[in-house]
């Protein structure tokens, strides 16, 4: 079936890192503007003055070691949690002043990690969720709807399984299915945390470059920093909080930063294929005792 | 073993013919298969009147003509004892499954049941003072002070549960167990201070029972039930993103926590309305949805209907043996949906231990 629905005049074309690049430098507006944005939890600062902007069409990693802050930043994007001081702009409006619950969810779709509980639901009825913020209470399915539907899984490559039940899918097959359902909701931004955790090499890269396929603008956190790289256009680093960097893969990517946020030593080449930074870890160094000496030495490192 | 084998292909198979078959198809086959169980349903009693009887004297009530006696005498019995009795069964299953489903789907939680929340030890409570405080079951004031007991049951559990928003799945299935607990324990210290006839009379209440239908009270359940599933109908959408986890549904626009509420007032209204005029009838809530989702998905319209229609039908025939087990004896409701739902319960537990 030759599928008729496009995202946002974007097709698949876009494949590359540089290609896509080049394809975000065309359209410099923004899309999220977060200004000082704090927010606490049990007395604890999760989030605290975090500002920064992502553009249309850019695919923005988030990343961080755990406890960072990196999904209750996510969840106050899509207004899970609301923050207790600063401002979120989507497209110039803040995201809760100016829209509805509804109206935001027409915009913004977000994969998460939880999977739905296993009520027999088939991958056809996951998919079509994605039709929720679009349909009225009495409004039924219309054979546009059938059509979208069919094509977003096609898009994401399930359309032998549209009938199967979702539990009986494998860990990416079931992250494909909730991209579709992301797909089905039409949004602008596509937000994910951690959409490749729990998921072996081939089925990250595939996930990966599924969601970069769309041509939306999307937001993921990360805890592959080499897929993260070679996937994103933009980084973010959060440590204890606080957005500590900020910038492309090949700014953001440093020994120091591996050493200062993850505490790890590491050295930093350039992908030779696809000329984006690439991280090598190295084993049985205490990070503290040997300050990071030797993994800055070698030839080649971004810092 | 060989039995296993045969039940599970046989359900295989069943699962191919649903996924192949329309959807629509099926419920036109289970409207039929429950028009022919009612027809059971007003043929099938003490009194035993053949389908071709109950078949003309249903033609015979459309038409002017005068019939002889002994018909009129099946009329009576089809018309003003079998007739609204089969309707509040079909009524009452409908209603139980379409509340176990909303439950389940809420809460996420596969034994979520109308009865795990209180509701039904509200009700007998209600009927308990009532019988205490009149002193009889008077066959108004009974049905009155169920639906009361009901309310104060669903309004406790609501401000429970609309409180503690952050854990509210945890907060209403744990509060519904200790609320069922404390109205069982108010239930059980009256009950010891009255009168062993009312003892029997609550008794034989809290089984469940069909006998107290009567046309002038049929509209009541027939408002809240239909009602209640043209709203969930409406809400299909809703529902099914629940299933995706909290989160997940909010990201679709959903407030989660007003929503859950909504559907349990909705639940409540439902199981409030059917134990006031049927008494405790435990499992089907819980069984009936299950068994649905084993062939057809819920997340279609036509999986709520069909979850609706085959309570409805199940509940017809649970109405008739419990009215042809015993010769000139009612046997009660509920010790047939019991004794149902628990071999239900075990055969599931079996095999989802061989499945695994």
């Amino acid at each position: 079936m030759a599928c008729e629905y496009q995202f946002l005049n974007t097709s698949n074309e876009i494949n590359s890192p540089k290609q896509f690049s080049d394809k975000v430098s065309e359209d410099q507006t923004e899309l999220i503007c977060i200004q000082h944005v704090f927010w606490h939890a049990d007395k604890q600062l999760i989030l605290d003055d975090i500002s920064f902007t992502i553009r249309k069409g850019s695919f923005t990693g988030l990343l961080g070691p755990n406890g960072a802050g990196k999904s209750s930043l996510l969840r106050c994007l899509y207004r899970y949690i609301k923050p207790d001081l600063g401002s979120i702009k989507f497209n110039q409006q803040d995201i809760w002043q100016h829209y509805g619950a509804y109206q935001y969810a027409q915009d913004i779709a977000v994969v998460l990690q939880e999977s739905p509980s296993n009520f027999n639901l088939t991958v056809y009825d996951v998919v079509a969720l994605g039709l929720v913020p679009h349909k009225g209470l009495f409004t039924r399915e219309e054979a546009s709807d059938k059509d979208k539907i069919a094509c977003a899984i096609e898009q994401v490559g399930l359309s032998n399984k549209t009938q199967q039940n979702f539990e009986h899918l494998s860990g990416g097959e079931k992250q494909r299915a909730l991209i579709a359902r992301a797909i089905v909701q039409s949004p602008s931004l596509l937000i994910m945390d951690e959409p490749t955790s729990h998921l072996d090499v081939r089925y990250q890269i595939q996930v990966m470059e599924l969601a970069k396929s769309l041509g939306i603008t999307v937001i993921a956190s990360f805890h592959d920093l080499n897929l993260a790289s070679a996937m994103c256009d933009q980084l973010l680093v959060l440590d204890k909080g606080k957005l500590v960097e900020q910038g492309t893969p090949t700014e953001v990517i440093t020994s120091e930063m591996l050493s200062n946020v993850f505490g790890v030593c590491a050295k930093v080449t350039t992908h030779t294929q696809h000329q984006v930074p690439h991280i090598s870890y190295f084993y049985g160094y205490d990070i503290e005792s040997s300050d990071n000496s030797d993994s800055r030495e070698s030839e080649g490192t971004h810092d | 073993m060989i039995l296993k084998v045969q039940i599970t292909a046989t359900v295989e198979k069943v699962k191919v013919l649903m996924t192949k078959m329309n959807h629509s198809l099926a419920i036109v086959l289970t409207l039929f298969f429950g028009l022919i169980s009612f027809i059971a349903a007003l043929s099938l009693g003490a009194a035993d009147i053949s389908f071709a009887d109950v078949v003309s004297s249903l033609l015979a009530s459309f038409s002017a003509e005068k019939e002889a006696s002994s018909v009129l005498f099946f009329e009576r019995i089809i018309w003003e004892l079998r007739m609204p009795r089969a309707i509040l069964a079909f009524l009452a299953g409908c209603g139980l499954a379409v509340s176990g489903l909303i439950l389940q789907t809420v809460t996420r939680n596969p034994l979520a049941d109308p009865y795990l929340f209180g509701i039904s030890s509200g009700a007998s409570l209600g009927v308990v003072i009532s019988i205490v405080l009149l002193g009889s079951t008077i066959s108004l004031v009974t049905p009155v002070a169920a639906f009361a007991g009901s309310l104060v049951a669903m309004l406790m559990l609501l401000m429970i549960a609309g409180r503690r928003q952050s854990q509210q799945v945890e907060s209403m299935l744990l509060a519904g167990v200790a609320l069922s607990f404390l109205f069982s324990s108010f239930t059980s210290l009256l009950l010891y201070h009255t009168d062993p006839q009312a003892v029997t009379a609550v008794l034989f209440w809290t089984m469940g029972s069909f006998s107290r239908a009567q046309w002038d009270t049929l509209w009541f359940p027939a408002i809240v039930i239909i009602g209640c599933v043209i709203v969930m109908l409406a809400y299909r959408r809703q529902l099914n993103a629940m299933l995706l986890g909290d989160e997940s549904a909010t990201t679709l626009g959903i407030n989660v926590n007003r929503f859950r509420l909504i559907m349990l007032v909705l639940s409540s209204l439902i199981t409030a309305t059917l134990v006031s005029l049927c008494g405790g009838i435990g499992f089907v809530g819980l069984m009936i949805p299950h068994i649905v989702r084993f062939f057809v998905s819920q997340g279609t319209t036509s999986g709520i209907m069909l979850t609706a229609l085959v309570g409805g039908v199940f509940m017809i025939w649970v109405d008739v043996l419990s009215r042809i087990v015993l010769e000139n004896q009612e046997l009660p409701v509920g010790v047939i949906t019991s004794a149902v739902g628990s071999l239900f319960f075990l055969s599931l537990l079996y095999f989802r231990k061989n499945k695994a």
